[in-house]
């Protein structure tokens, strides 16, 4: 293995697991990419970075930041360097996945139906009605397929030694695919040669994917059933990508407004009058759905939709009432599900988690924070969280008072130690740490998923804080078919 | 045996909802609850729902067994207005022996708390005044008492130190605005029993329904009526009618149960379009037993409204307002 200028300050953290290097050597799926760097200059690579920059500039593909203050549609930082998965690693999460969401649309319809899995005691009925996303209004709501998550997005990491855990279940309206798709565009752009010379298969099916699986839900069994991506609007964080899936897909965008109810079935308003609605891919998050039903303040739903649903006259997308099924602290139940439902034992696993409102498992992270990361059950994005590893005393006594007032709504983990892959910073190439959020499809023929995914970094050196609302990048992520 | 086949009574009530509107309105919205139970304990003879535009009305049930309606009209229109006619038959309820020690009673309250469905039904509000709500149901020892009596007291409590007054308080007065007026009309009275009965863990939900009394005079007539069912042990579901102070028996008619309003809200529904909107609600009952009868007018009431805050741009208030009417 060659030296050179690229590879000289890449220091590998003790303890860590590093995508790239294994004990000072290249992994082998690296070779041909860091072969190719070497060969370029520093000016060449710097240049494959401002054009990369610039292309993100003038496609607009951007997120946006809340509470921020000014200024919050931001660019989607995005490393030049892929992240690369082999053909047996992601068989592995391929399986794992497939597996995990099988098991959580069945507790789906399970809780909001017959409740077996509370009958027989594998989950305490507490846990379930507690749950602020559990909803009342979806028991026994006759849903197309018995399918509550049509799209998921799957958040897995690595510790240490290497092996795979499922840090989240995202089932709601989880958000990403689009930068996994542009990322894709952009290396295609900065290095043409090397997706073909490495074997890398293509994401670029998603979108049909998600079109098929979207016809097959129409009520209707026509040819060409309407479908619309309804959105929040502009000043959503992800409108980028509803644009984005929109426009792939070929089907309409609309907010809520362009949409009204009547006579128990959904209608587009067009310059050409009336046209019935078959499938909403919603990205309105289910409170907001319907004021009739849910928050009557919401400007962004669409009123009645929820009883041309339940009488079959529109198809909605995820379901509603997902959000418990991805609680943090139903996370803990899943690889029980999956044995309870599936008979089988797990095949991706659960980062060890401790509920804050059992006694004995509080007692132990309390004395424990500092090797502790602890999460608000219903939020996401890295908000509202504590690294016990880099939190002050007082910090930490401030949460603990916040965690005795309601301790349902925490969970704690042990801190794992993310695994890092090589950044393209400042003409070296340096560890940053990552995750890998897959993106899973189901429909009525069972799951897919596009092999690839949504690689986010740490920009900032040592940190495990990955989400892009905490200043966390995101890099092409390759999954190798040889 | 016959005489008392012929005192069942049959209540006719005859229930008018209007909203008017005072420009026409659109893509309206609506959800009803005025299907009454059916269980042992009252029948529907009879049931007559015209709604003005004649929509299409779908009725499902929900998480709490409520039949419930939804229809909507899109097109531009200047009133709602929504009519049942409803025959009920009530029966005569036996009540508890309450003859179990207490002790055992308070204990199976902790057995059931974490079971479907009490756990609904016992998960407390959060309001300023709770801690001293909390303090007064403990000086009143209800818990020496078996839950029944316990029960009874709270309803009492409530009835002798708040006051029965029309129109200080609507659907969106809080727990603690209540607390500070000790006034209000039956739903005030229903949640502050619910709160109540909750603080010493029986399980407690909220009934939207009729009051029909043999002669006039009870509180509640001439609307829509609300009251609390408490769990009692070994015996199910009790209502108890904090308004007028009394156990539920026979003259009231259940149409919906749940945590809260939220749940049993007779009528609800949103629109759009630039103009605030009257409501007036008339509920009459006519009554049948074989002996007496009574005939009864409809007399619609004006019910208060809540007031938006209008944009004063009137384009952009006719494109986004998106109204509720409840």
């Amino acid at each position: 293995m060659q030296t050179s200028e690229l590879l000289n300050n890449y220091d590998v953290d003790a303890g860590t697991w590093d995508e790239m290097y294994k004990d000072s050597a290249v992994r082998e799926q690296y070779r041909a990419v860091v072969d190719f760097m070497q060969q370029l200059s520093v000016e060449e690579l710097n240049k494959k970075e401002e054009l990369a920059r610039g292309l993100f500039m003038t496609q607009g593909i951007t997120f946006t930041v809340y509470s921020s203050g000014e200024g919050i549609e931001k660019i989607f930082p995005f490393d030049i360097i892929p992240r690369i998965i082999t053909a047996s690693e992601w068989s592995y999460i391929e399986e794992g996945i497939k597996q995990r969401l099988k098991a959580l649309n069945l507790f789906l319809k399970d809780v909001y139906n017959e409740q077996f899995i509370i009958k027989d005691g594998v989950i305490p009925a507490e846990m379930i009605y507690s749950c602020p996303h559990y909803l009342r209004e979806m028991y026994k709501f006759p849903v197309p397929y018995d399918i509550y998550v049509h799209i998921a997005g799957i958040d897995l990491i690595r510790n240490s030694d290497g092996s795979f855990y499922i840090l989240e279940d995202n089932l709601r309206t989880p958000s990403g695919v689009s930068y996994m798709l542009e990322n894709r565009e952009i290396t295609k752009r900065l290095f043409p040669d090397l997706l073909p010379k490495n074997n890398v298969r293509t994401v670029n099916e998603y979108p049909n994917i998600l079109h098929k699986n979207l016809v097959s839900l129409s009520p209707r069994q026509i040819a060409n059933p309407t479908i619309v991506v309804l959105t929040p609007g502009i000043y959503n964080s992800a409108y980028f990508e509803h644009t984005t899936l929109a426009r792939m897909m070929g089907v309409e965008l609309v907010e809520g407004r362009d949409l009204v109810v009547d006579n128990h079935r959904v209608y587009m308003k067009t310059t050409a009058g009336r046209q019935l609605v078959d499938v909403i891919y919603r990205r309105v998050d289910d409170d907001f759905l319907d004021p009739l039903i849910f928050n009557p303040n919401s400007m962004l739903g669409v009123a009645g939709i929820m009883s041309a649903y339940r009488k079959g006259n529109v198809a909605v997308v995820n379901a509603l009432g997902n959000g418990v099924a991805d609680d943090k602290a139903i996370y803990a139940y899943v690889p029980a599900m999956i044995k309870y439902y599936l008979n089988e034992d797990p095949l991706l696993r659960n980062v060890p988690t401790y509920q804050l409102s059992k006694p004995e498992e509080k007692e132990l992270v309390f004395s424990n924070m500092n090797k502790m990361v602890i999460k608000k059950t219903n939020e996401s994005g890295g908000y509202g969280m504590l690294m016990g590893h880099s939190a002050s005393d007082e910090e930490i006594y401030n949460y603990k008072q916040e965690i005795l007032k309601n301790p349902r709504q925490f969970i704690a983990q042990p801190i794992i130690s993310l695994s890092s892959s090589p950044c393209y910073m400042n003409g070296k190439l340096v560890p940053r740490r990552v995750d890998l959020r897959p993106y899973a499809l189901c429909g009525p023929n069972g799951v897919e998923i596009v092999p690839g995914g949504l690689t986010r970094v740490a920009l900032k050196k040592g940190s495990l804080v990955v989400n892009s609302s905490q200043g966390g990048g995101s890099k092409d992520t390759w999954v190798l078919s040889v | 045996m016959f005489t008392k086949l012929s005192l069942v009574p049959t209540f006719k009530i005859h229930h008018v909802t209007r909203y008017q509107y005072e420009f026409p309105v659109r893509e309206s919205a609506n959800q009803i609850l005025l299907f009454p139970i059916r269980d042992e304990y009252q029948q529907v003879a009879k049931q007559e729902l015209s709604i003005s535009g004649e929509p299409m009305v779908d009725i499902y049930k929900d998480f709490y067994g409520n039949e419930v309606g939804s229809f909507m009209n899109a097109e531009p229109h200047l009133e709602l207005v929504i009519d049942t006619k409803t025959e009920v038959i009530t029966t005569v309820r036996v009540l508890p022996s309450d003859d179990v020690p207490a002790e055992i009673q308070w204990e199976e309250l902790k057995r059931v708390h974490t079971q479907f469905p009490f756990i609904d039904f016992l998960k407390q509000e959060q309001f300023n005044a709770l801690d001293e709500v909390s303090e007064i149901v403990q000086s009143l020892e209800s818990r020496l008492h078996t839950p029944l009596l316990a029960a009874k007291q709270l309803n009492e409590y409530v009835f002798r130190n708040f006051t029965y007054n029309k129109g200080i308080t609507s659907v969106e007065t809080t727990l603690d605005e209540i607390w500070k007026l000790k006034a209000g009309v039956c739903q005030d009275f229903a949640h502050l029993l619910l709160v109540m009965l909750k603080t010493i863990d029986i399980p407690a939900r909220y009934v939207s329904g009729y009051i029909c009394p043999h002669k006039n005079g009870m509180r509640g007539e001439g609307a829509t009526h609300a009251w609390v069912e408490a769990y009692i042990p070994f015996y199910g579901w009790l209502g108890f009618d904090p308004t007028n102070n009394c156990i539920v028996d026979g003259v009231h008619v259940r149409l919906a149960v749940g945590r809260s309003f939220n749940d049993c809200s007779p009528v609800k529904g949103t629109y759009k379009g630039a103009s605030s909107h009257t409501l007036d609600v008339g509920v009459s009952v006519a009554y049948e037993d074989g002996e007496t009868s009574a005939e009864a007018p409809t007399l619609l009431v004006p019910q208060p409204v809540k007031v938006n805050n209008l944009s004063s741009n009137s384009y952009r208030r006719y494109m986004e307002m998106m109204q509720q009417q409840q």
